[in-house]
């Protein structure tokens, strides 16, 4: 199927829609005139039938999440847009804030009119701070011209946007973690409940959402919630952007109807496939934390549900694609050191277990494992992590391990008696 | 940098936060724009100018990865090791580069010229191998021989007025 661009809407008109005028002149803040005309209550209820799913990784329905709010507490209720895009592999929400910056700010001009907000921040990972500059001068562009500020939402309601910037931290991305760092302390994550709709940004009613989640609101307010959730599956309609790289001819960002192209596709058709007379030997479709899945499983729609189906999560949509030139330990290996260096050192069985996985990948790859011995410690590991911490992240670390393992006994096996030697890489490959 | 210039920053955007607390990381971030990394007298003044003590601003500049609380050199050259840089060569990028620079792996140079890092995903795995330099661009994708040109480049700049890592 071909893509379908709604949330990358600079890619339809053809340029980067980095002016307001441009923006305008590409349908943009249509979406918010629709919203306004409507009742607050009655534009959240249009999320909510328009079926949109959290786009950062946790695919909780986004109408729901906002309806959590409580009303009437006489504290100011804020909107959290997360913007710390870090999970490996992951690079969409970069390309809205590049090229289609105002679509974002208009996303969220049209929540806070729904919830009832007056301030929204857009948490930043520090690494982005050339797309930070970007956001900077679309938001200064957009108060210039009374698209924020004293009345923005009409009516004299006022609603401004803060850009607030990290500093470099993976754990920032959870949401909890992400309010404790906006609050000026570590980011470590809080424990739930309370969720942070009840009590998040100083203690407040706080709706968080993804870039990509936030920026899909305009075209579902202007060209309706029934347009929205009848493209693709019931239960998880709309389009979803995936980010692919990796091994693969065409890496990029594409965005699709979910249900409606299979991974194959994605990574064959859109992605360029592979070099000549590779295989596809392991995908990891929603990032880095989810489980990994082989060959057999190509032909699985991009879905939710199909998606679980097969054993993995769409989660973030960044698809990482390995060919069979690498070894799956080194790729472990390579992602446990990540999930070391990213745990935050809150939860004990994620600071330590985490050292761990990447402890006995490392000397299995070097050629120091212990055989056997190494396998059994790392599944006794993965039940002594999972489920057992305040937040994802350790399972996240857990899960392409264990499924890798479950995946490729043998070579796993193999790489514990013998070590795994580094292959050439794939370099200067021409990327289309 | 003094406290007070600290709080001529903060001042336009206090009214945007309930809590001062949130204006510890925005002062640490503009304080280290002055030398590139927080010196103990640094930290002291951002203490000064949020209100808060100098134990919990340490406490917070030494969770990111972004904040240097150790000198590092004019430049740093931040390259992506993650899973999908990987693939695609970061290491052997690596290792030009520390060869390049005559470093045994990570670390700066003896002229201070340099700090050459790995870094986790930087968000942009479509330009794998890429690095960035301190907080710029993402860059990619690289050859070796592109990453030594860059170098080369850099040597020519003078320092930037303000850094931005």
């Amino acid at each position: 199927m071909p893509q379908m661009n709604s949330v990358y809407r600079h890619r339809e008109f053809g340029a980067p829609l980095t002016t307001l005028a441009d923006y305008e002149r590409a349908g943009g803040y249509l979406g918010l005139g629709d919203a306004l005309a409507l009742t607050p209550d009655d534009a959240l209820y249009a999320f909510h039938r328009s079926g949109l799913r959290g786009r950062g990784g946790a695919g909780f329905p986004m109408g729901r999440k906002a309806s959590f709010l409580p009303k009437d507490t006489g504290r100011p209720t804020y909107i959290v847009c997360n913007a710390d895009e870090s999970e490996p592999g992951t690079f969409k929400d970069r390309e809205i804030i590049e090229r289609n910056p105002f679509q974002l700010i208009e996303g969220l001009t049209i929540a806070a009119h729904a919830v009832g907000c007056e301030r929204a921040y857009i948490y930043i990972r520090g690494e982005y701070e050339a797309q930070a500059k970007v956001l900077d001068a679309a938001l200064a562009e957009a108060r210039d011209a009374g698209r924020l500020g004293p009345d923005a939402l009409g009516d004299g309601r006022p609603f401004d946007i803060t850009l607030y910037r990290g500093a470099g931290a993976y754990i920032c991305g959870e949401e909890t973690a992400l309010l404790e760092s906006l609050e000026g302390k570590r980011g470590q994550p809080r424990l739930k409940p309370p969720f942070p709709a009840v009590a998040g940004l100083y203690g407040c009613p706080t709706l968080i959402n993804n870039v990509e989640t936030l920026a899909s609101l305009p075209p579902i307010m202007h060209r309706g919630p029934d347009w929205y959730s009848a493209m693709g599956p019931e239960k998880s309609p709309g389009t979803k952007i995936f980010s692919v790289s990796g091994h693969v001819l065409r890496p990029g960002n594409y965005e699709v109807v979910l249900g409606e192209t299979t991974l194959r596709e994605l990574i064959f058709t859109m992605a360029g496939g592979l070099r000549p007379g590779r295989h596809v030997k392991a995908v990891w479709p929603g990032g880095s934390s989810v489980p990994v899945i082989g060959e057999g499983s190509l032909d699985v729609p991009l879905d939710y549900e199909s998606l679980n189906g097969v054993g993995t999560f769409l989660g973030s949509g960044g698809c990482i694609v390995m060919d069979d030139s690498e070894c799956i330990v080194r790729a472990c290996h390579r992602l446990a050191q990540f999930y070391r260096h990213e745990s935050c050192g809150k939860c004990t069985p994620c600071r330590e277990g985490t050292g761990w996985l990447a402890r006995i990948l490392g000397r299995m790859v070097a050629g120091e494992g212990r055989g056997a011995e190494d396998i059994r410690m790392l599944e006794s590991l993965f039940g002594r992590i999972s489920g057992r911490t305040l937040c994802a992240l350790a399972d996240g670390a857990v899960m392409p391990v264990q499924s890798a393992l479950e995946l490729f006994p043998e070579e796993f096996a193999h790489v514990a008696e013998h070590g795994s030697p580094a292959p050439a890489p794939m370099m200067g490959e021409p990327v289309g | 940098m003094t406290a007070h210039e600290i709080e001529e920053y903060l001042a336009p955007m206090r009214h945007e936060f309930a809590d001062p607390r949130s204006l510890i990381l925005p002062a640490l971030k503009f304080a280290q724009g002055d030398s590139g990394w927080l010196p103990t007298e640094d930290m002291a003044a951002v203490a000064e100018a949020t209100g808060f003590s100098q134990a919990y601003v340490e406490s917070i500049a030494t969770f990111y990865d972004r904040l240097y609380v150790e000198p590092v050199g004019r430049r740093v050259i931040n390259v992506c090791v993650t899973l999908s840089c990987m693939l695609r060569g970061s290491d052997e990028i690596f290792d030009h580069l520390a060869d390049y620079l005559g470093l045994d792996g990570e670390g700066t140079t003896d002229d201070g010229m340099f700090t050459l890092a790995k870094v986790q995903c930087i968000g942009a795995c479509d330009r794998a191998p890429c690095l960035q330099i301190d907080s710029g661009e993402q860059i990619g994708p690289l050859e070796p021989a592109d990453a030594t040109c860059l170098v080369d480049d850099l040597r020519e700049q003078p320092a930037p007025a303000r850094y931005e890592r």
